[in-house]
């Protein structure tokens, strides 16, 4: 419990020293939101006090330490201000965007997980061998293409040559509903997943190969292996324990996938987090872009604390030194 | 294990393969999907981000204008039926169109065009058309007659009302608008207008959709229903034409695809006039740059067909000295460029601008003339452009260093400080139809820092004879102006050059025929505009022949006006003339690699694993190892 306890507040701080990058980041970029919304024909129009009533009406007037803490004020009572660009509140924004974001990345991780577990098992059992340099080679050559031209590819194969999936989009802009609605997004999902998958599942491959390998180094497989097992037992008890690293591999793995969803979205015109990042970057939408890191930022920190929290349980051993 | 491993893939095939089956409901109604390359909010037509395509072609479907347009060369009456002005010119009484209902079925009456004008000069300078009311010329006050007249009064003459504000200003519902606290930022309600169409679905950033307007004041509105999803990225944007997913897309068709879409069966290319120029603004408030001659020089130093045809590809026309588009009402008779390197090399000897060492000129004050260019990351024209001003004025001692940034650097620096001009060299940008179909936009963009336009944010050129022949020519009639007035203004600007235009884009659009094959080009607002669903427009572009595929750009005189209306209108249905969108905020990948490349790249992956593969073999076949 007190692990848990000391684990909250190092948490605790980690968030704190977020929120304030949040805050500071956006406003390093040269340029305002007035520039995006008043372009240079307009802008010299603007009088300074039509300036000031604007940046007020999004809580952005005044100086930079008043703005931080009308922020973190209006935060704790759960308001995130109101985007820019799209002037809804920051919250229905980000809230209407997550959900693409969570199926997608969702998907993303549950398939790569499966594929990269699967495959470094494989590989990891027979070390060494044709089947393992095959695999390895091919995991990492695929890994290292950057998302953005894996996607144009799976784009430029299965939507333009093959006509198979659709090229952008999360759901179709007409009016459709029920089953219909359900295979259109499922359709449009395969693309921008599979090109996740491909980004993401190297690093678990290597994880759960590499875990195996030491697994089966250890003393409990040779003596296993001393007693007659046969190789699907010897298999079933290393694998399990080989899982314990690839769990942490996941967790982390997901962060990276947040990373790599904005450069997917953008191919695809996927209405996730990512995209909506991106966007709010060129606009220089601060409430929004505050908003999407700070959620951001949760999901990684909680994913590391759920990790904190589920390791000893998965492994005993680490009770004693934690 | 392995059995296991095939079956698993097996299962996830058959679920892909499941969702694959498409379900292709065909009914009555026409229905067109067209991918636009950003999102205009919900068509507030008073704001203007960056994002925003600056004709406002998307708020035009919903919204209406007085007169249409402001590039024709006589506007017709759409929302009005006609408008007299007094002999100074400051009054003009406007009869109204009667019958026309808003969206949500109240009444258009004066009452709305009265609102309309007053509101936006409250607003002040900020928003879109705030520089029709409050800069110049400035509207005074509105009186509504009766139902269907209304007065409008301005303090300076305004004899080109019928184009600007009359053919671009939208005529907004008074009983909407009356109740918006925050106009400017207002995005969120679905738009009423009195347009051929009426929004119905608006996700932020993502995606319209638009039912036609039955009851629509001017007839018949061609397409049921517009689809219009936002489809950010470029490749994705052709791929999803080809394929058939989207019907049009409202990118220009960059030069590198133009061929393979005019081989494609299943697509046709359109092109049509959209009034852009390319553009490299000088600050003439820098030190050097302050010296007309160095402008001239530079603007002497590039040979604009260059850039035709190595930005391009051949599919634009070289700028013209004197700034105005060829195909503008308002363009100088003949234009040209003079482009004489050695010329503008014996300008700044001459000047005292002596050639150093190390090939960069030197002022007599010991100052380089080397400088930084700034050109928009999203736009690989200007960037190109940009490389092209480098290289070229490398030849008579002038060093130019090129840099991109996003747009809303750029504006930052742009903007000038409190206590003086902006530390900005030069920019490259682009012109939309606006600045060329407004008579005024020399006045607006040239005239010196101050009172009148916004000179202060593009080259702040203070010149006192360039300012009194720009204003005298506001004075004068549409005739006048086209005969003399725009003329020495324009003649002036050249001498002076604060900017030269390097050149003015081709307008060229995809579409697929059997979806849809209505599209009439309307000059400045290219193909995708709302004469191309309105059914008079589109039966009498249909009639006028050969319909709107011109492949050449021949100056073909004016198809034969349509019945439609006032008298001239829409001239030139099958144009030439220039175009091309670039948004800003979009990563237009108009580069030439294209699929090729990414074909070359898989080929190139397949030898490499392939080859790999190769070597494992050999390698263990040699060993003879087989663990376990």
């Amino acid at each position: 419990m007190r692990r848990v306890r000391r684990l909250a507040l190092q948490y605790g701080l980690v968030v704190l020293a977020a929120l304030l990058l949040n805050f500071v980041l956006p406003r390093l970029a040269a340029g305002d939101p007035i520039d995006y919304l008043m372009p240079p024909e307009s802008s010299p129009l603007v009088t300074p006090e039509q300036r000031e009533a604007i940046l007020a009406s999004y809580d952005l007037d005044g100086s930079n330490t008043e703005q931080f803490v009308t922020y973190i004020k209006n935060l704790t009572s759960g308001d995130l201000g109101v985007s820019i660009r799209t002037g809804q509140p920051v919250r229905d924004v980000v809230v209407g965007r997550l959900g693409w974001s969570v199926l997608l990345v969702g998907v993303a991780v549950a398939a790569s997980t499966v594929v990269g577990v699967l495959l470094g098992f494989a590989a990891g059992w027979r070390r060494g061998t044709k089947r393992d340099i095959v695999l390895l080679s091919g995991v990492l050559a695929v890994d290292a293409l950057p998302a953005f031209f894996v996607g144009l590819m799976l784009l430029l194969t299965f939507s333009v040559k093959l006509d198979w999936f659709p090229v952008y989009g999360a759901v179709a802009a007409a009016d459709i509903s029920g089953w219909a609605r359900v295979t259109d997004v499922a359709r449009r999902l395969v693309l921008p997943a599979s090109t996740l998958v491909l980004a993401g599942a190297g690093s678990i491959f290597v994880a759960s190969r590499s875990a195996l390998v030491s697994e089966l180094g250890e003393d409990y497989v040779f003596m296993a292996r001393a007693k007659g097992l046969n190789d699907r037992a010897v298999r079933r008890h290393a694998q399990r324990n080989a899982l314990l690293p690839v769990s942490t591999a996941v967790l982390l793995g997901f962060s990276t996938l947040v990373g790599a969803a904005t450069v997917v979205e953008t191919v695809f015109s996927y209405p996730g987090l990512g995209s909506l990042a991106f966007d709010s970057v060129l606009a220089r939408d601060y409430p929004v872009l505050q908003g999407v890191f700070l959620l951001l930022a949760l999901i990684a920190i909680g994913a590391n604390f759920l990790n904190d929290l589920l390791y000893p349980r998965l492994d005993p051993r680490v009770k004693d030194i934690g | 294990m392995k059995s296991r491993t095939t079956a698993l893939f097996a299962v996830l095939f058959v679920l892909l393969a499941g969702t694959v089956s498409v379900s292709a409901q065909e009914d009555e109604t026409v229905s067109l999907t067209i991918g636009l390359h950003a999102a205009e909010k919900n068509f507030n037509p008073l704001i203007r981000p960056m994002a925003q395509p600056l004709t406002h072609d998307l708020t035009n479907l919903v919204y209406d204008t007085l007169f249409w347009s402001q590039a024709s060369e006589s506007p017709e009456g759409f929302l009005a039926t006609g408008a007299e002005s007094s002999d100074d010119a400051r009054t003009w009484t406007i009869t109204l169109r009667e019958g026309v209902k808003w969206h949500d079925g109240e009444a258009f009456t004066a009452d709305d065009v009265a609102f309309t004008f007053q509101f936006i000069s409250d607003l002040g300078g900020p928003s879109r058309y705030g520089h029709h009311v409050t800069d110049y010329p400035t509207f005074v006050s509105a009186e509504v007659v009766d139902d269907f007249t209304v007065v409008l009064n301005f303090e300076d003459p305004i004899p080109t009302f019928k184009f600007l504000p009359g053919g671009d200003l939208p005529i907004l519902p008074e009983h909407i608008w009356s109740q918006i606290d925050e106009p400017l930022t207002y995005a969120t309600e679905l738009p009423i207008g009195t347009g051929p169409f009426e929004m119905v679905e608006y996700v932020p950033d993502t995606s319209y959709r638009l039912v036609a307007n039955e009851d629509y004041f001017l007839g018949d509105v061609t397409v049921d229903e517009l689809i219009m999803p936002v489809v950010r990225n470029a490749q994705a944007a052709w791929a999803g034409l080809e394929s058939g997913e989207l019907d049009f897309v409202t990118r220009n068709v960059p030069s590198n695809l133009i061929d393979g879409m005019r081989d494609n069966p299943d697509l046709e290319i359109i092109e049509g006039s959209r009034l852009q120029s390319v553009y490299l603004m000088f600050n003439t408030r820098r030190p050097i740059l302050n010296d007309a001659t160095v402008r001239r020089a530079i603007s002497m130093s590039l040979d604009l067909d260059v850039f035709v045809n190595l930005v391009e590809g051949g599919l634009a026309r070289p700028g013209n000295d004197t700034w105005t588009h060829p195909d503008s009402a308002w363009a100088h008779p003949t234009g040209g460029h003079v482009f004489d390197v050695a010329a503008a090399n014996t300008m700044l000897d001459d000047a005292g601008y002596t050639m150093g060492d190390d090939g960069v000129r030197v002022s007599p004050d010991g100052d380089r003339l080397e400088w930084t260019l700034y050109v928009n990351s999203f736009a690989p024209p200007q960037i190109r452009s940009g490389e092209l001003v480098a290289e070229q004025v490398a030849a008579i001692g002038v060093a130019v260093t090129v840099e991109s940034l996003d747009p809303a650097a750029i504006s930052s620096l742009r903007r000038p400080g409190p206590d003086g001009p902006p530390n900005i060299d030069m920019f490259i940008n682009t012109f939309e139809a606006h600045a060329h179909a407004d008579p005024d936009a020399l006045l607006f963009f040239f005239h010196s820092p101050g009172d009148i336009g916004v000179g202060g944010f593009f080259s702040g050129l203070a010149d006192p004879e360039f300012d009194a022949l720009a204003v005298a020519a506001t004075e004068l009639s549409a005739e006048e102006r086209v005969a003399v007035g725009n003329v020495a203004v324009q003649e002036k600007l050249a001498e002076l050059m604060p900017a030269v235009t390097l050149f003015y884009p081709d307008g060229r659009w995809a579409y697929r025929p059997a979806a849809y094959d209505g599209w009439v080009s309307d000059p400045g607002h290219g193909v995708f505009n709302k004469k191309s669903f309105i059914a008079s427009y589109v039966d009498a572009a249909r009639a006028a022949e050969d319909p709107p595929v011109a492949d050449e750009a021949a100056d073909t005189e004016d198809a034969p006006a349509t019945e439609e209306a006032s008298a001239t209108e829409d001239a030139p249905t099958t144009d030439d003339a220039p175009t091309t969108e670039d948004a800003p905020a979009d990563a237009e990948t108009s580069s030439d690699d294209g699929n090729s490349g990414l074909l070359l790249a898989v080929a190139g992956a397949a030898v490499v694993l392939a080859g790999g593969a190769f070597f494992v073999r050999r390698k263990n076949a040699r060993a003879g190892t087989v663990q376990d």
